[in-house]
Formats: structure tokens, sequence, C-alpha cells
């Protein structure tokens, strides 16, 4: 039985006296002047009055300049899925041929029957029946992990899990921060050294599970099982941590990669522990 | 907020709780963190401010007003009883912005269900405030107790943590002292103006806490993630006072729970609330002698309000 009452703390400026170099590494908030100079273009966050061309922000965040084009990016924004990211998603709804998949995003992405393994070979034809059994494969709720293949018109993403390190999640938990946290990485599965496996999806969604040696000879049929193996007490420990040690991150706005996370999990030890 | 829960996450969630590793690392019976600030509403009678964890954010203010006694009731015996006695309302809100579950119409059931039980364990009998004392003059005039309670964020275990503000800000409530006088009209009455004078309403430490504890699986734990909340087979909210007496108890959810569970349940919601209040005052002692030390060396008392950092 452990319950902690606290007082709130004032936020702490340690970093005032850290200078603003130029102007592509400016924070601005909504209706600050970016730049008066007509030469530039604005794009995606910002807007000009007609008469003067002064550009200014319509977002809080920073300023990115690409030759002339003026955007700014947000700190606080949802994803942006963009071709060959690596994003952990969870299914909201079956639909025809198809699965719709929140992934932080504006618009839930799209996965299609044909952009998933289906057991009984890669080469396989799709037929009626596996349009039947949707569900045997991905249902509501379930969580996965996937590659943006594309985006269509409107916006919205469509992935694929036509690997078989994509597909779905099992025996862990899941954590959520910020996709402006993550780092964009050479590899996004990674194993920890406390025997842990995380997947860092770039929307933000982040898995966090038993470590498992990558499958040999691929069984289908287990691909898609719900049934976790069983996990020790000193692995649900470490899963624990590793999530905790993701949200304590986050919440002082940490960049998230491996090592990040595999030195904050080192300094978790320092800490007191409750029990 | 997810409302939607794979089956393997739901067996991690049970299994976990089985094993007593939660999967944010607490046993079965641990809270999370909970910050409180009291009296960050200048405008309000008394005010609290509650955050648990990384989410669920309670603001509740109380006002207390002039008002007339609630006369209403067939019954004679009740309608004296009621002219004689001053009056709680509770209303709690989720704000939209709490979670995407709120938004349009969908928190208005929410709403109903949080303020009922809110004002059912506080206007009953089990209620702890000496409404008696609110009277002013009775049959009359009384004072009109509003708590009003405002969801902020949601991140799970909301109706412990509406309690648990409600409470502190009881603790921070004061009621400006009347001054009855006899005329030749009857009876009538008038505000003392020095604010030294203002009392906490009578009772105040009386006043029950609410402790849920969620069945998952066979075993039961106490404040449950969002997630967790998903896996939930039954609740049982059990209402507690400072002396560890059992207040009121609610149960919730689809599931059923067994006799000896129920039992086992209502007596570790018991322990467990008595032993939350006895924190929660310690807090607010503590707090209330660090502003009251910073009046006397007349510094200002700076409320962090929501420019906290946690």
């Amino acid at each position: 039985m452990n319950v902690e009452f606290l007082l709130p703390e004032a936020h702490q400026n340690d970093d005032d006296d850290v200078e603003m170099p130029d102007v592509s590494d400016k924070f601005v908030t909504p209706g600050e002047t970016i730049s008066v100079n007509a030469q530039y273009m604005r794009s995606h966050g910002t807007f000009s009055d007609e008469k003067d061309g002064i550009i200014k922000s319509s977002l809080a965040g920073k300023v990115e300049i690409v030759n002339k084009l003026i955007s700014v990016r947000t700190v606080h924004s949802r994803y942006n899925a963009e071709i060959g990211d690596l994003i952990v998603g969870r299914i909201t709804e079956v639909a025809q041929k198809r699965w719709k998949v929140d992934i932080n995003s504006r618009q839930d992405a799209v996965l299609l029957l044909s952009a998933i393994n289906l057991p009984g070979g890669v080469m396989r034809r799709k037929t009626e029946e596996d349009e039947l059994q949707m569900r045997e494969y991905f249902s509501d709720g379930d969580i996965l992990a996937a590659e943006v293949s594309g985006t269509f018109q409107d916006g919205a993403a469509s992935i694929q899990t036509r690997n078989h390190k994509y597909g779905k999640l099992k025996n862990g938990s899941f954590v959520s921060v910020p996709p402006s946290l993550v780092q964009r990485c050479k590899t996004h599965f990674h194993v920890l050294s406390c025997g842990v496996d995380v997947v860092l999806g770039l929307n933000g969604y982040i898995w966090v599970c038993k470590h498992t040696p990558p499958l040999q000879d691929v069984d289908l049929e287990a691909i898609y099982s719900n049934e976790n193996e069983p996990i020790s007490d000193t692995t649900r420990e470490s899963i624990a941590r590793v999530c905790n040690c993701i949200t304590s991150l986050a919440r002082k706005f940490m960049i998230i990669n491996d090592s990040s996370i595999t030195l904050a999990y080192e300094a978790s030890f320092e800490t007191q522990n409750v029990d | 907020m997810p409302v939607l829960i794979s089956p393997a996450e739901r067996e991690y969630i049970i299994n976990g709780v089985d094993h007593n590793i939660r999967a944010d690392g607490r046993g079965r019976l641990d809270y999370r963190q909970i910050v409180i600030e009291t009296g960050l509403i200048p405008q309000a009678s008394g005010s609290a401010r509650c955050r648990l964890g990384e989410g669920t954010d309670v603001l509740v203010g109380v006002n207390v007003e002039v008002g007339q006694v609630d006369m209403e009731g067939d019954d004679e015996v009740i309608r004296e009883r009621k002219s004689k006695r001053g009056r709680v309302i509770c209303n709690v809100e989720c704000s939209p912005i709490a979670s995407q579950q709120f938004a349009g119409r969908g928190a208005e059931d929410f709403n109903n269900e949080l303020t009922q039980t809110l004002d059912r364990v506080l206007n009953g009998p089990q209620g702890g405030l000496n409404l008696e004392k609110l009277c002013i003059i009775p049959g009359a005039e009384c004072w009109v107790v509003n708590i009003d309670a405002l969801i902020l964020d949601y991140a799970g275990n909301l109706l412990d943590m509406v309690f648990i503000t409600t409470r502190a800000a009881l603790h921070n409530t004061k009621v400006p002292k009347t001054i009855i006088t006899k005329t030749e009209d009857g009876l009538e009455f008038d505000f003392s103006d020095d604010m030294e004078d203002a009392e906490r309403i009578e009772g105040w430490e009386n006043v029950p806490i609410a402790v849920t504890l969620s069945k998952i699986g066979s075993r039961h734990i106490v404040d449950a993630t969002p997630l967790e909340e998903l896996t939930v087979d039954a609740r049982l909210l059990v209402a507690v006072n400072k002396n560890g007496k059992i207040c009121g108890v609610q149960k919730g959810g689809s599931g059923s729970i067994e006799p000896s569970l129920l039992n086992e349940m209502i007596q570790t919601g018991g322990t467990i609330g008595q032993h939350v209040i006895q924190k929660l005052d310690e807090q607010l002692e503590r707090e209330e002698k660090e502003t009251s030390k910073k009046i006397v060396r007349n510094e200002s008392v700076g409320k962090l309000g929501f420019f906290a950092a946690i």
C-alpha cells in the first residue's frame, strides 16, 4: 500500500542563457514575424499579409528554411507520415479488404488486405475466403508494427506489413510519446541489454516487450496469434522500468532513441525504489 | 485515450496483476504520485487542484453563498429537518479537452454519473459536513455550498481523484461569520467583515473519500490506468472516512464479484482509504503551515496554479 502526496514544482528555466543563433534555429510563437525579406517563400505553418509580404508564423515551433522556403515545425503536433517510416499502430476498424489503423496522425492509416503476409506462402493469391477471415489476422484493438508505403490524395497514409519484422505485437506494453521526440534512425527495432525489445514507432507510439529471437523459419500461424509467451517477473519489471523511463524522457522533452533509453534505464537504478 | 485494447495487452495486464507487477511497475495496491495544491483560485471560497501521475487532472472550486433553505418534500418531519439545514450542491464536469471520449455529447452521461456519486456521498448523513451549522435562519436562509469539479485531463481513476480533491478544497474553504440580530420583523443577519473570523465548514475532516477497487482476473487493484480500466471485470467504489468507517459502496462494470471477494475488497478499501486520508491531511497541514509562515514573514503567497511544472 503506497500513496504519496506532493506539492507542485515551478518550472526551472536553466537554459535562459542559450543564444538563438540565426533564423533557422529560431523558436516562434503564433503571430511572430519570421522574415521581412520578400525573397522568401512561405510554406506550412506560416502566413503573410498581402500588402507588406512579411512572413509570420501561424504555429508555435521551430523555423525551418530549405533554400528559400520557410516553414514552421511544431513540437506538439500529430504525426505526418513519410514513406519508409516505421510506425506502431492500433487497428480501429475492419472494413472491406482493408483495416483502419490509428497511427496518431490526422487521419487513420489504411492497411490493405493485399499489404499483409498471409499464411500459406507469400505469393499466394488473395481469395474471397481471406476477406471473410480478416478478423483472424488483425482485429479491432490489435497493435502492429508496419511501414508507411505511401500516402493517398487526402493525406491518409497507406501502410504495409509485408516483412517478417512487421506484424502483430505482443508480450509487452504500450507507451505513447509526442512524435517529434522519436529520432529517425537506421533501425527502430532495438534489443536492450536488459532483455527487453523496444519498437520505436516514428509516430510516437512505442512498444516495449520481452525479447524474442528473430524467427528462423517463419511460422505464419504464430505471427497472427494473440497468445502471450510466459513472461518472468524480472522481465516484467524490466519492461515496466523501460516504459517508465520512456515516459520520464518524454516528460522532460528529451529525444528518444536506444541510447537515451539505455542511459535513462541505468540511471533509474540510482533513484530509490519503493519496494 | 485508447478505447480499444488488444487481446495480448489484456492478457499481459491480467497476468501482471496476478504477479503483482503492473504495467508501470506498481504493486496491486499502490497509487501513482499525487500532486496537490490548494487555494489556487482566489475568487473561490476554497479550491484545490490534484494531478495523478502523468495524467488525471482535477480542479475543484467550492463557493459558498447565501440561499433559501430547501423546504420541499411531502413528509412534515423531513421538511422540518430540511428547514434547519444548509445545502450542498455538487457538479462534476468533464472537459472535452481531457479526452476524446468526452468530446461532443459523449461526456453527458458520465458527468451525471460522477455528479450523482459525489452528491450521494456528500449529502447523506455519512457526508461528514455539519449541515445544521450551515443554517443561518431556520426556515429561511442558509449557506449553500457549491462544489464544482472540473476534469481537465484523464488518465484513469477519476472518481478517487474527484473525492480527494473535494476533501482538499473543503479543507481550504472558509465561510464568513454571520451575526444574527433580532429586529421587530424577526431575525436578520449580517456578515462579519473581518476575514480572520471566517471559519472552516464544521465537519470537513469527516468528509469521506472514495477508493475504487477494480477487479482484474481474480484479484483487485487500486488506481487503475485507462488500459487497466478497459480490462476491468467489475469495479467497486468504497467511500471511507478518516476513522476507516465505510460510508458508501457502489458497484460498477459488467462483471460479477464473489461474496467473499466483496468482503475482502470492502476491507482493503477501508484500510487504504484511511491511509490515503491520513497522508492527504498531513500534506494539507504542511501546505497550510508553509502558507501561514509566508504570511507572517510578509512574503507573497505565490500559488503555482497552472504554471506548475509537474
